[in-house]
């Protein structure tokens, strides 16, 4: 089959995913009961309504009006709606929030939620698949020991307890009993006045960061560390690691540069299989720690009935989602010598 | 499947799970309160075992006075009905130097800590004083038996005439005391010793000519709400916190067992239609599942809890249309490797149709999976559920522990997180979860033989 067509035949797998995923998000939105309502909301906030322009380009936007007769909207028929909605995702022109009246995608990046998301997300998902990993290799050339069977257990246990319980815990303990930590924020409250001078930015920056990304890290390394150590137990037991071992090779060279490399396939799709687990973690764990990013905004959303938000973070959320599946494959296609010479 | 017994861990799993449908089952029994609606203590109480863990003496508990008695000062008191709450009396005659009468309970304070308040209700009805100036009268508190300002707290003053008299609010005393730092509550029960609660109406001479004056006091109750209480505190309401733990056991085991049993059920019917009938209609729902599997979950929840609506049954079905994917793959993969075994070929020779073969051929292989997996999936099931509550998308007027969770946290702001009311709905959820997956274990490893110990 060769590395092409393999790559070809999991583009297009993509291409029908992120069609699938933009009808679900319409066909859920569309049974929203209270969506037409929201939409009249909006039409009627003064705000909107003192400019007829952007009234109407909202209106355009949502192809909820196929025209207006006497000021009165004619609605447009579902197939013309969906048309409109179709090109609006694709394009990513998700609307104004209802909240705020602002475009959502420029509220997205210009309040920082994008970027706080992403500077969680990131830190707690490298820090689980290197510690997920580096443990998984010490914990995997000491099987039977009281250190693997000890760390087998804690993964278990964090991997089994609820994430937002964990990030409770540890604001009780840390934060309100230790006072070690923050409870909460990206930032504290006396920023919006005066900044500190920059070291102390990135300090107080990396105390907020510590406990929403330790809860979430704690949440994701137990699977890492399940997988490498599974896999390294197998690679440990070929016998090419028996020979390396009598040639008289390091065993830190033993761990490392043998057999991780042929354990790493399943880590590698794994790890970008498991970012959807991450992203749904962030959201609760944004939640707990009101950290300003994507996760609590949607959540805010649901109370505000903001549903362009909704749509549109969802919409995103599985663009990633769909995205780490992509790269695995590709990552996978590279990486296993099976696929190329088929 | 006994045999699940025999397993030590699956044993401790099963004795778990049938110890919380005993509460779910029992609650209304093990508590006569409501978790969000009967005020039983003072507010943010710690569990009442807390105190003496901690080391603390001056905790205390709920406490009321009793013991109902009317005494007249120089009028001479008919008592025409008396209760544990009320009572009804006559002055037989008001002479002209005048008098007057003291409605009173009293009250041996047994704790070495204030309590945290205090409230108190009265309601006066008194008759016959009709064209007169009234009797004037005074509810106060007294802290032994000195009469000095430092140990008399007067909670209401009123002159009664004719009608029904009641303090605007629960008798308590005004917070502007003078001392800053002290509750009122801290300041007047600050002794282990004796109090009085007493209404004190004062009968002058110029009532000497009139008729029938009798009052009609129910009720006349002072409650002390302590800073402790019960086996889990109260939250920040002062609701009892065992109340809210046992009634969310029911939301947890129902929707948990619930939604597994339909995303069961559902996986079970995709998977053997996929996996019998192969080709096309196996394309066709394999690619189906496999786009629901790509879908994250949480946000996929969230957004159809949010247009649905947040009832109990929208999130039970919810959960379970959303967890037969996994399942459904599973059973695939089975009965496809069951269908090129030998004796359906036989089978099938034999003239068997298609649907007897499913039925009694490949069903009962596959039931061993669907027992595993159920029992595997309840958690993932509950943990759901709790993820769904916390973020506020569960039923709010059914207590659950995710909703435990949520409200913690939301009132983290003023008190901070109360640790009785956070830790025990997630050691309720962990030990539910770590049930079902021993049990879940046992069985895999009572069905899977490869995975049978050596005995």
């Amino acid at each position: 089959m060769g590395l092409r067509a393999y790559l070809l035949k999991r583009l297009l797998n993509t291409v029908i995913l992120v069609l699938f995923v933009i009808t679900l998000n319409f066909i859920i939105f569309e049974l929203m009961p209270g969506l037409q309502g929201a939409i009249v909301n909006l039409i009627s906030n003064p705000k909107v309504n003192q400019n007829p322009a952007q009234k109407e380009a909202l209106l355009k936007l949502y192809g909820l009006c196929q025209s207006f007769v006497n000021g009165v909207c004619v609605p447009n028929p579902i197939q013309n709606r969906f048309a409109t909605y179709f090109v609006n995702m694709l394009t990513f022109r998700f609307g104004d929030s209802f909240q705020t009246g602002q475009p959502v995608l420029h509220d997205m990046i210009t309040t920082g939620k994008l970027e706080n998301t992403m500077v969680l997300l990131g830190t707690a998902t490298a820090l689980s698949l290197l510690i997920g990993t580096l443990l998984g290799v010490l914990v995997a050339s000491k099987r039977g020991s009281l250190f693997d069977s000890g760390w087998v257990t804690t993964s278990l246990v964090t991997y089994s307890l609820p994430t937002f319980y964990m990030g409770l815990i540890f604001i009780l303990v840390f934060a309100q009993q230790l006072k070690w930590f923050p409870p909460g924020g990206v930032t504290p409250a006396e920023w919006a006045i005066s900044l500190p001078p920059l070291p102390t930015q990135i300090l107080v920056r990396i105390e907020h960061l510590f406990l929403p990304a330790l809860t979430l890290t704690l949440f994701f390394y137990g699977g890492n560390l399940l997988l490498t150590r599974a896999t390294m137990v197998e690679a440990l037991s070929e016998d090419y690691i028996t020979t390396a071992r009598a040639k008289g090779v390091s065993q830190r060279s033993i761990l490392f540069k043998h057999a991780l490399k042929n354990a790493s396939l399943p880590l590698v799709t794994n790890a970008a299989l498991s970012f959807g687990g991450i992203l749904s973690g962030a959201i609760i764990t944004e939640t707990v720690f009101n950290w300003d990013g994507l996760g609590l905004w949607i959540w805010q959303s649901i109370g505000w009935k903001d549903f362009p938000v909704m749509q549109a973070i969802f919409y995103i959320v599985a663009l990633c989602v769909i995205a780490a599946n992509f790269l695995s494959d590709i990552l996978y296609g590279v990486l296993d010598p099976r696929i190329k010479y088929q | 499947m006994l045999q699940i017994l025999k397993n030590k861990m699956s044993l401790a799993g099963v004795i778990t799970i049938i110890f919380f449908s005993f509460l779910a089952l029992a609650a209304p029994v093990l508590t006569p309160y409501t978790p969000q609606g009967s005020i039983v203590s003072g507010q943010i109480d710690p569990p009442s075992w807390y105190p003496a863990l901690a080391g603390s003496t001056t905790w205390s508990q709920n406490a009321q006075f009793s013991g109902l008695t009317v005494v007249g000062s120089g009028v001479q008191v008919t008592v025409l009905d008396q209760t544990a709450d009320g009572v009804k009396f006559n002055i037989v005659s008001i002479p002209s130097t005048g008098g007057y009468v003291t409605v009173m309970k009293t009250l041996s304070y047994p704790y070495s800590g204030p309590p945290q308040s205090f409230s108190g209700k009265v309601e006066v009805i008194p008759s016959g004083l009709d064209g007169t100036a009234g009797a004037p009268a005074t509810v106060y508190l007294q802290q032994g038996s000195s009469f000095d300002s430092d140990h008399v707290w007067p909670l209401w003053e009123k002159t009664f005439v004719s009608g029904d008299y009641n303090p605007p609010t629960d008798l308590t005393y005004p917070t502007n005391y003078g001392v800053q730092q002290f509750t009122p509550a801290q300041r007047i029960f600050s002794q282990k010793t004796q109090y009085t609660y007493a209404m004190r109406i004062d009968l002058p001479g110029y009532l000497s000519s009139a008729r029938n004056v009798s009052f009609s006091v129910k009720p006349f109750s002072l409650f002390l709400w302590g800073t402790t209480w019960g086996l889990l505190g109260t939250d920040n309401n002062g609701n009892d916190i065992f109340t809210q733990f046992v009634y969310g056991t029911r939301v947890s085991l129902i929707v948990g067992l619930l939604a597994t049993f339909i995303g069961i059920g559902v996986g079970l019917v995709v998977g053997l239609l996929a996996g019998y009938l192969g080709r096309l209609v196996d394309e066709v729902l394999m690619r189906f599942t496999d786009m629901m599997l790509v879908i994250p979950g949480l946000p996929l929840l969230i957004v159809l809890v949010a247009v649905l609506g947040p009832s109990l049954w929208n999130i039970i079905l919810v959960l379970g249309f959303l967890g037969w994917p996994g399942f459904a793959r599973v059973i695939r993969s089975q009965v496809l490797s069951l269908r090129e075994r030998p004796f359906i070929e036989a089978a099938k020779a034999s003239g068997a149709g298609t649907g007897y073969i499913t039925m009694k051929h490949i069903f009962p292989n596959i039931v061993s999976l669907t027992y595993v997996n159920l029992a595997l999936s309840v958690p993932a099931a509950i943990v759901s559920e709790a993820a769904l509550s916390f973020l506020g998308l569960g039923p709010q007027t059914i207590i659950s522990w995710g909703q435990m969770l949520e409200l913690a946290h939301g009132a983290a702001t003023t008190a901070g997180l109360l640790w009785w009311w956070v830790i025990p709905p997630g050691i309720g959820i962990a030990l539910l979860s770590l049930s079902f997956i021993l049990i879940g274990y046992a069985l895999d490893e009572m069905f899977n033989p490869r995975l049978r110990r050596r005995q």
